[in-house]
């Protein structure tokens, strides 16, 4: 890795990030819904779960679909072989454009945050598991982005990735019963665990996603030796 | 003299199809080398190849004095400049930060962005965005970033097809420019004016095979018939051959005052492709 060529890409990604309109828009999603829920609440304060379905909504549309938009655009106009023919290697492109992500979720999960109330996340615990999300998010956004031959193709993949892992607290809304094997099976996934972590005392689920981190890492290195032996 | 570009006895074969089979040749140092060949001939395989995008299935392969195990290094791509069949730029955003981009990761000093710009000429509009400039300017911000870096070798894979002939002039002149600098250039083409005027040395490729290889005048004069073909004032039409025996026939010709023209009858480059393959160049 290259700092100097982790910075110039940064610097170009933020700037196009600044320029389109589809990766501006997805920051306005989730904060449209904190707002929403503000607006609902009459001032009472949150239940945890509704604050991890605001930071699994975020982490889902700004961090995984802006990744997955901007590595499939990359591959859809061919500038990604003009990077490949530089020096640049693929590691100092995806950090390069990871950094600009996580500057935008974080931008985007502050700014939810503040207007539903941080304090309940502010706790190492709930840190950790923020930290700890954001890169199984991150992970899956470049893995699906390493393989999207288009833009277009990006939006049927985020779905799954938006109903099944930013959305899991939704499942708890639908009036499933608690005993069900889908509720108990989405209770082990990422974001329930971190919602369990900030409520318990066991550190146990940090574990877990732990788990989750290193399957969506797994995830994107199969990926990424796919793509590299394309001939 | 120094070689940029050994290749020896390369095959390049994808699935069942052979792209490239038993091809070797040599770039020396400073010329301008022209790979011709139609569509589907195998020019871009060859050239990704050279840059270490793609493998080759049998050969070798040496360029700048590295062997294959090097090529497609970071010390290799920083020595090297191309311009793809389908490279493309950032759409959103200006001229100078797309090259600035390049610059930063070639690790090359700002001011040569300027530099570059003026060599292409869109000095003057490099805050422009790169969405609303012609087929032409686009190329020749391409180009600029191609030799933003000033490197000692330059890959072009038909830098000039889908241009018009104003564009590609002032393309060529570019590269001339470049050339007498001292800077080797790899160009793959099937516009054979352009190979004649601007290439030190042509190859052909047909079918991933090369079928020819020499100085554009050298392959004119081999496919020759070494006759002349003159008119005469009385508006006829005679084919001389170039022998010693017929130097008296246009010595009275001329004495005579019957002369009006005389041309030596080498085929153009792309005529001289039709007879080594019997295929159009299109
Ligand atoms: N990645 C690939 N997979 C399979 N066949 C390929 C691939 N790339 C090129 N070819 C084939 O190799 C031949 C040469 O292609 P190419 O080098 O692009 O020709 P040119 O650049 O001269 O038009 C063509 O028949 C093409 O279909
Ligand atoms: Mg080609």
């Amino acid at each position: 890795m290259n700092v100097q060529r982790v910075s110039a890409i940064f610097e170009k990604d933020t700037k196009d990030f600044m320029k389109n309109t589809m990766l501006l828009m997805m920051p306005v999603v989730p904060i449209f819904l904190a707002l929403l829920y503000k607006q609902m609440s009459g001032g009472e304060a949150f239940p945890t779960f509704l604050l991890y379905l605001v930071v699994g909504i975020n982490l889902s549309t700004v961090t995984t679909a802006g990744m997955m938009t901007m590595m499939a655009e990359e591959n859809e106009k061919k500038t990604l072989r003009g990077l490949i023919q530089s020096p640049a290697s693929i590691v100092d492109i995806l950090v390069g454009k990871s950094l600009v992500v996580g500057l935008m979720s974080l931008i985007t999960l502050i700014v939810s945050l503040f207007i539903m109330g941080i304090e309940p996340l502010l706790n190492l615990k709930s840190i950790l598991a923020i930290i700890f999300l954001f890169f199984f998010f991150l992970f899956l956004g470049i893995g699906i982005g390493l393989f999207s031959k288009s833009v277009a193709a990006t939006s049927a993949y985020i779905m799954p990735v938006m109903l099944l892992f930013g959305f899991t607290p939704m499942f708890e809304l639908l009036g499933i019963s608690e005993d069900s094997i889908v509720i108990k099976f989405a209770d082990t996934f990422p974001v329930m665990q971190a919602i369990e972590l900030t409520d318990g005392n066991s550190w146990l689920p940090l574990g877990i996603i732990a788990i989750w981190v290193l399957g969506a890492g797994l995830f994107m290195y199969v990926c990424f030796k796919k793509t590299m032996t394309d001939d | 003299m120094e070689n940029s570009i050994e290749v020896v006895e390369i095959q390049k074969t994808f699935q069942q199809q052979t792209a490239i089979e038993d091809v070797s040749f040599q770039v020396k140092k400073g010329e301008i080398f022209g790979l011709l060949g139609p569509s589907g001939s195998g020019k871009t395989t060859t050239i990704k190849m050279l840059t270490g995008e793609l493998g080759q299935t049998v050969g070798k392969i040496k360029v700048l004095g590295m062997e294959s195990d090097q090529i497609g290094s970071a010390e290799f791509k920083a020595k090297i400049g191309i311009l793809s069949d389908n490279s493309s730029l950032y759409e959103r955003l200006t001229i100078y930060d797309n090259l600035k981009l390049f610059c930063r990761l070639y690790n090359a000093p700002m001011r040569r962005i300027d530099a570059i710009l003026r060599d292409v000429n869109l000095h003057g509009e490099k805050s422009k965005t790169v969405s609303k400039l012609s087929k032409g300017m686009k190329q020749r911000v391409l180009l600029a970033k191609a030799l933003i870096h000033e490197p000692e070798l330059v890959f072009l894979d038909e830098p000039t097809s889908a241009l018009d002939p104003g564009n590609a002039a002032h393309i060529h002149q570019g590269l001339r420019r470049l050339n007498e600098a001292g800077t080797t250039i790899f160009i793959t083409t099937h516009n054979m004016e352009e190979a004649s005027a601007l290439c030190d040395r042509v190859t052909f490729l047909n079918h991933g095979k090369i079928v020819e290889l020499d100085r554009p005048g050298e392959l004119q004069y081999k496919y020759s018939t070494h006759a002349f073909h003159v008119e005469t004032f009385d508006g006829e039409q005679l084919v001389i051959n170039n022998t010693p025996d017929q130097a008296e026939r246009i010595k009275e010709l001329i004495a005579t005052n019957q002369m009006k023209a005389i041309h030596t009858d080498e085929p153009t480059l792309g005529q001289v492709f039709l007879k080594v393959t019997g295929e159009e160049l299109v």
